[in-house]
């Protein structure tokens, strides 16, 4: 190509850089928009998208934050469930609805702790083991104190953060059947809080740094294991309002849940384009990533595709999110 | 880019063609715990509902999560089958405590449902499968019946959390002590081969004496198999199993296996698409219906592989 071509070429650069996982959505959804013309975009799948993905994007949002320091937590799921146990003992107990919706999150905020205590006071060499050994002890504890069998039947008041649905018949007008689920407002709210933190204020941009460079960032004077621990007990907590969540929606704390969604959340975190190596990676993106798993499964689903295709294509993107991510980055040095 | 454009709007057109076909005949959506392509028990629960899908003149969408504990795959699958508009559902539940609130969903917006293979715990939802308290003593008898009386038996049980596990667990218990059989042990093998294996070894350390183990499903009885083998008490122990899998029925035939129960898996699929139907026609239907069982041994095993 010549020149001038080449130049626009690269002043565009910056704008895919930061736009350009959302460009996707866009062509997924108009390809999508044309393939199920009466179904995809109608009210009724739009929210289920959103239903679908509010508690996995809890995790992923919690795994972000870990991979930004360079970290891994594969003990996620396991979280998952032993909040969901501990909500569902607590609501057995009789204890009112409002303590109960408490104990999924604080359940999650202490095995955070446990991850991260364990990562920096026991100096692990890798957070992948100290997870790898919470991912199996979590679900056990989890299992040891339910028995093993699913509890079900939560009030309506715990439902409400997973099930919820905020009406809308005084917009438009008596009867109508659309409604936003409450899971969304939460999702929208938790996203655009840990954005602020992470951006704009002094642990989160020290987050960032030391995933860049723990050294320098030693250097600097940042105490790396105290922020390493808030790191984890967030993502553990996180984990835990992904378990609320799930109470709300199946009414149940059951066995196998969030069985492997650690990996779900590795890949969408992967997809919104932050880097295994730490220091690199926006918000935004993994909202991205969430949803584009979200909205390819469902699509898939609405058009009888087999999930052996959606497994294949869901590890397909995250090969090729990266590789996008490889090419760019040899671009931009080349230039 | 103009080739891309007509594609594209070939497509369309294609998809909006099957659409407008369909429009005057039932959808009915099947949902299994899993891939026919990947477990033979499942692939003829889709190979009965197809059959009654293409006698009744029905349009069948059959999705299923990748594997059994992927609950939340099943959920969603159903709530975006919902939205597509089906006219029925046909489930075997993954977790039936979790899958209810959506089927409760289903319910509340038209859509009928029916359970095939795994009762759930919606009330009003027609169950469609095999007895298994029945089907389990059934084994029982066959045992019973192979046995001297005061033997010390074993039961290996499936997932304990689930009706499908409780109710052969409970099925044979009382089956085997009717009989005056002596239970030496009652553990989970969670329905696989090698926790099967694993399990067995241990009674078999325990209880040297041992004359029959029923196993809850076909996997579990072909790992005690193998861990009767190595100890080199086969011949002195009867082993029973459940389903009858083309592995298992080959095994009786070889005289390994001593008998196991067929459960009629393709019926569910079957009855599991006519029921659906007929409650999308506005036609009610009978709370529970027996998909039968029959013992399968030496004789009739070719039948089953």
């Amino acid at each position: 190509m010549d020149k001038n071509q080449e130049s626009t070429f690269i002043k565009l650069i910056p704008f895919f850089e930061k736009y350009g996982i959302l460009l996707l959505i866009l062509i997924m959804v108009t390809v999508l928009h044309l393939l199920q013309p009466d179904v995809f975009l109608s009210w009724r799948n739009v929210t289920n998208i959103f239903k679908q993905v509010s508690w996995q994007s809890m995790l992923a949002l919690g795994v972000f934050m870990v991979i930004v320091t360079a970290g891994i937590d594969l003990s996620v799921g396991s979280i998952v469930m032993l909040s969901l146990m501990g909500l569902a003992i607590a609501s057995k107990a009789g204890l009112p609805w409002y303590v109960v919706m408490l104990v999924a999150p604080a359940v999650g905020f202490l095995c955070g702790l446990f991850n991260g205590l364990g990562i920096t006071l026991l100096r692990m060499p890798h957070p992948f083991i100290m997870t790898l050994g919470t991912l199996y002890i979590f679900r056990g504890v989890g299992n040891l104190i339910s028995g093993g069998v699913p509890i079900t039947g939560f009030a309506d008041q715990i439902r409400v953060i997973g099930n919820g649905k905020i009406k809308l018949e005084s917009i438009l007008g008596e009867g109508a059947r659309e409604y936003i689920p409450t899971s969304l407002i939460l999702m929208i709210v938790i996203f655009f809080l840990f954005w602020i933190f992470l951006n704009h204020t002094r642990i989160g941009k020290w987050i960032y740094a030391i995933g860049g460079n723990p050294g320098a960032a030693r250097a600097a004077g940042i105490n790396v294991d105290r922020i390493l621990v808030i790191v984890y007990t967030l993502c553990g907590f996180l984990a835990g309002i992904g378990g609320l969540i799930l109470a709300g929606r199946t009414n149940s704390a059951y066995p196998n849940a969030g069985l492997q969604s650690e990996l779900d959340a590795i890949a969408a975190v992967i997809i919104g384009g932050a880097s295994f190596f730490g220091g690199r990676g926006t918000v935004l993106g993994v909202f991205a990533g969430v949803m584009i798993m979200g909205i390819l499964r469902n699509g898939l689903n609405l058009m009888n595709v087999s999930v052996f295709w959606q497994q294949v294509l869901i590890g397909s993107i995250i090969i090729l999110a990266v590789y996008i991510d490889v090419l760019r980055r040899q671009l931009s040095t080349r230039n | 880019m103009k080739f891309l454009i007509k594609f594209v709007a070939l497509v369309t057109m294609l998809f909006s063609f099957s659409v407008y076909a369909g429009s005057h005949q039932k959808t009915i959506m099947l949902s299994t715990k899993g891939p026919g392509a990947g477990n033979p028990f499942w692939a003829s629960v889709e190979a009965g509902a197809k059959d009654a899908a293409e006698e009744f003149g029905v349009n069948l969408v059959i999705l299923s999560p990748p594997q059994e504990s992927d609950v939340m795959s099943q959920v969603a699958q159903i709530e975006d089958q919902i939205a597509k508009g089906v006219d029925g559902i046909a489930i075997a539940p993954t977790d039936p405590n979790a899958v209810a609130p959506i089927l409760d969903d289903a319910i509340a917006s038209g859509v009928p449902v029916v359970y095939i293979d795994t009762n759930g715990i919606n009330e009003g939802v027609t169950f469609i499968g095999t007895n298994n308290i029945n089907g389990a003593a059934l084994a029982a008898q066959y045992i019973c019946d192979n046995v001297p009386a005061g033997s010390d038996v074993a039961i290996l049980q499936g997932m304990i959390t689930q009706t499908t596990g409780q109710h052969r667990a409970e099925g044979s218990n009382k089956g085997l002590t009717a009989c005056g059989l002596n239970i030496v042990a009652e553990l989970p093998a969670n329905w696989d081969t090698a926790q099967g294996m694993s399990v067995t070894e241990d009674i078999i350390t325990g209880n040297p004496n041992i004359k029959a183990i029923f196993a809850s499903n076909d996997n579990m009885a072909l790992g005690a198999i193998q861990a009767l083998k190595n100890a080199d008490m086969l011949d002195d122990v009867v082993v029973v199993g459940f389903d009858a899998n083309p592995d298992a029925a080959a095994s009786v035939a070889a005289g390994e296996m001593s008998a196991t129960i067929a459960q009629f898996s393709y019926n569910m699929g079957y009855m599991g698409v006519e029921n659906a139907l007929k409650l999308a026609n506005g036609e009610s239907i009978p709370d529970n219906i027996d998909t039968g069982t029959v013992l399968v041994t030496a004789e009739n095993a070719a039948d089953f592989m």
